[in-house]
């Protein structure tokens, strides 16, 4: 699977919605349920699901999507 | 300078027109900061050098900070040197607000602690530093435009926006008439790129704008003011007051305060776009919110984001490991600093306040995002339980102090309901404004939104027939205390 991909399996558990197809330029106004709440539960499920960790700045830097999968893939 | 005061219409009266013979020149953006001084210095022309310093300070740190490469890792070259702009910059940003904000508050508590211990120390009041004989007095708008700058230096700390190069720019985006004094908090994203280059002419700007003021007008002169005779005569002598006249003065103050700072937003944002600038939304029906989260997202919107994107998500993502107390306790410290911003005058009245919410919020976020109450849940229950909440919480907020407010809800169960004293034209008012906005939210919005010139031209006849049979004085606005 490629990372995009595993994401996209993290966003539907994490949202609770199997339809959720990503894309880079999504941003939270994109996906329902998707507000600085649920934000925390989406990062720590993708920290997990990577095994990584981000820094508090660099999950401030997130515009969308994209930046997120970027971020992931620097560190993978 | 208030907007809804005669010397705020000569002022309109001149600027405007000569803004629009300046359009095509260089003047216009001078002409416009020009403006926005006079206007802001004909409350205090001494409070017009914390507007400078405040410039003058962000526009300097931005220069330093872009010459610091941006880079999120930890381990970037310039990574700690950009920390320690942005906490410097952060920190001489708060301080004047804090100075007269809480230095008063903060020195009479510590006298009180000296004299408890018996140190003969006692610090001076701080009027007594003030040079020049400046008034040690909150400065207008110092809140609002000292938020605005922080979001400035914190959005392009996180590389979310790039340094404004133009010095006059900038200083627009700090002091701009329409929202300098109450908001809405703008972000530089938004701002500075509508003083790039002036909007085009257009009458559409006119009429919206227009229509925007007088409806504020309406809300602030007829509906806040009204409510404000009923709220002040019960709040001022609670002790007298049975149940029904509390409980009803309570609602009266949530629609009261409602009116008077949504009503000024509507004047900011129709003042904005009679000179073709667009100012945020700050108020969506407020009370019409299903959870006390979607209530700030409908409450002084521009402030909830602030406080959301700058305090609670930095919190909240700090505490990340430690997944569900972590979010309670970034909500609680989260609208505690929402209380103490609002501190005026008297201190715990206001504490209470924020707890509360952020208490609240704490205890709900969880359920008011399951599937559960989301669909199940009746809509007019979650809102009747929402707005019963919020009134909860104001009435900490409209009481002179602590005891008079747990007075008030020891009354409001204990007190008899015999001969109550109800006003029909308030209850008239706040029922027909719940009306208004429960309309807003069908598929009639539309038709609301295309009849908004009719509405406001209505509303300002109504206006002028109750301006001329009233004698009561509309007074300030009241959040211009904070």
């Amino acid at each position: 699977m490629t990372p995009m991909e595993r994401l996209e399996k993290v966003f539907r558990v994490v949202f609770d919605d199997d339809e959720i197809a990503l894309r880079p330029e999504m941003t939270a106004n994109d996906v329902d349920g998707w507000d600085s709440l649920s934000h925390t539960n989406l990062i720590l499920s993708v920290e997990k699901e990577f095994g990584i960790k981000f820094n508090q700045r660099e999950l401030l830097t997130f515009k969308n999507v994209g930046d997120l999968l970027r971020s992931i893939e620097s560190k993978l | 300078m208030l907007f809804h005061t005669y010397p705020f219409i000569i002022f309109l009266a001149i600027v405007l027109p000569l803004f629009y013979l300046l359009r095509k020149t260089k003047l216009w953006l001078p002409f416009l900061l020009a403006s926005s001084y006079v206007f802001y210095g004909m409350l205090n022309p001494w409070f017009l050098l914390l507007v400078l310093y405040i410039t003058l300070l962000n526009y300097a740190i931005g220069i330093v900070m872009s010459r610091l490469p941006f880079d999120p890792e930890p381990g970037a070259p310039f990574y700690r040197k950009q920390i320690f702009w942005l906490w410097l910059g952060v920190f001489a940003d708060i301080w004047p607000l804090a100075f007269f904000k809480y230095a008063r508050f903060f020195n009479e508590n510590l006298n009180a602690v000296f004299g408890w211990v018996h140190i003969p120390f006692r610090l001076p009041d701080p009027s007594v530093i003030m040079p020049f004989g400046i008034p040690y007095l909150l400065p207008a708008g110092i809140s609002f435009f000292t938020f605005q700058a922080l979001s400035y230096l914190i959005d392009l700390y996180l590389g979310k926006i790039e340094r404004e190069r133009n010095l006059l720019r900038f200083a627009n985006f700090v002091c701009f008439f329409p929202n300098v004094l109450m908001g809405p908090i703008e972000r530089a994203g938004h701002m500075l790129p509508q003083f790039e280059r002036p909007a085009a002419f257009r009458l559409k700007n006119f009429t919206d704008g227009l229509s925007l003021f007088l409806i504020g007008l309406f809300k602030k002169l007829a509906l806040a003011s009204y409510l404000q005779i009923f709220v002040d005569r019960v709040y001022d002598n609670p002790g007298d007051c049975g149940a029904p006249e509390l409980i009803l003065a309570t609602i009266a103050f949530g629609w009261q305060i409602y009116f008077d700072f949504s009503g000024y937003s509507d004047m900011a944002r129709g003042v904005a776009r009679l000179f073709g600038f667009n100012l945020v939304l700050n108020f969506n029906n407020p009370y019409l919110a299903t959870g006390i989260g979607d209530f700030w997202r409908r409450w002084h919107m521009s402030f909830s984001r602030w406080i959301l994107d700058y305090i609670f998500m930095p919190l909240q993502l700090m505490w990340r490991n430690w997944p569900s107390w972590g979010t309670a306790a970034a909500l609680v410290v989260t609208f505690l600093f929402s209380g103490v911003w609002h501190v005026a005058g008297v201190f715990w009245t206001y504490i209470v306040w924020g707890l509360l919410h952020g208490f609240g919020l704490a205890a709900t976020n969880q359920l008011e995002r399951s599937k559960y109450y989301r669909k199940n849940v009746p809509t007019w229950i979650k809102r009747a339980g929402t707005f019963a909440f919020v009134s909860f919480a104001w009435i900490f907020f409209r009481a002179h102090t602590i005891d008079d407010a747990l007075l008030i809800v020891k009354r409001i169960f204990i007190a008899p309901w015999s001969n109550p004293h109800i006003a029909g034209l308030i209850i008239a008012i706040i029922i027909l404004a719940w009306i208004y906005q429960i309309l807003h939210e069908t598929r009639w919005r539309e038709t609301l939104a295309r009849t908004s010139w009719a509405w406001s031209a209505a509303l300002a006849v109504l206006l002028v027939v109750i301006l001329c049979f009233s004698s009561s004085g509309s007074g300030a606005f009241i959040y211009l205390q904070f």
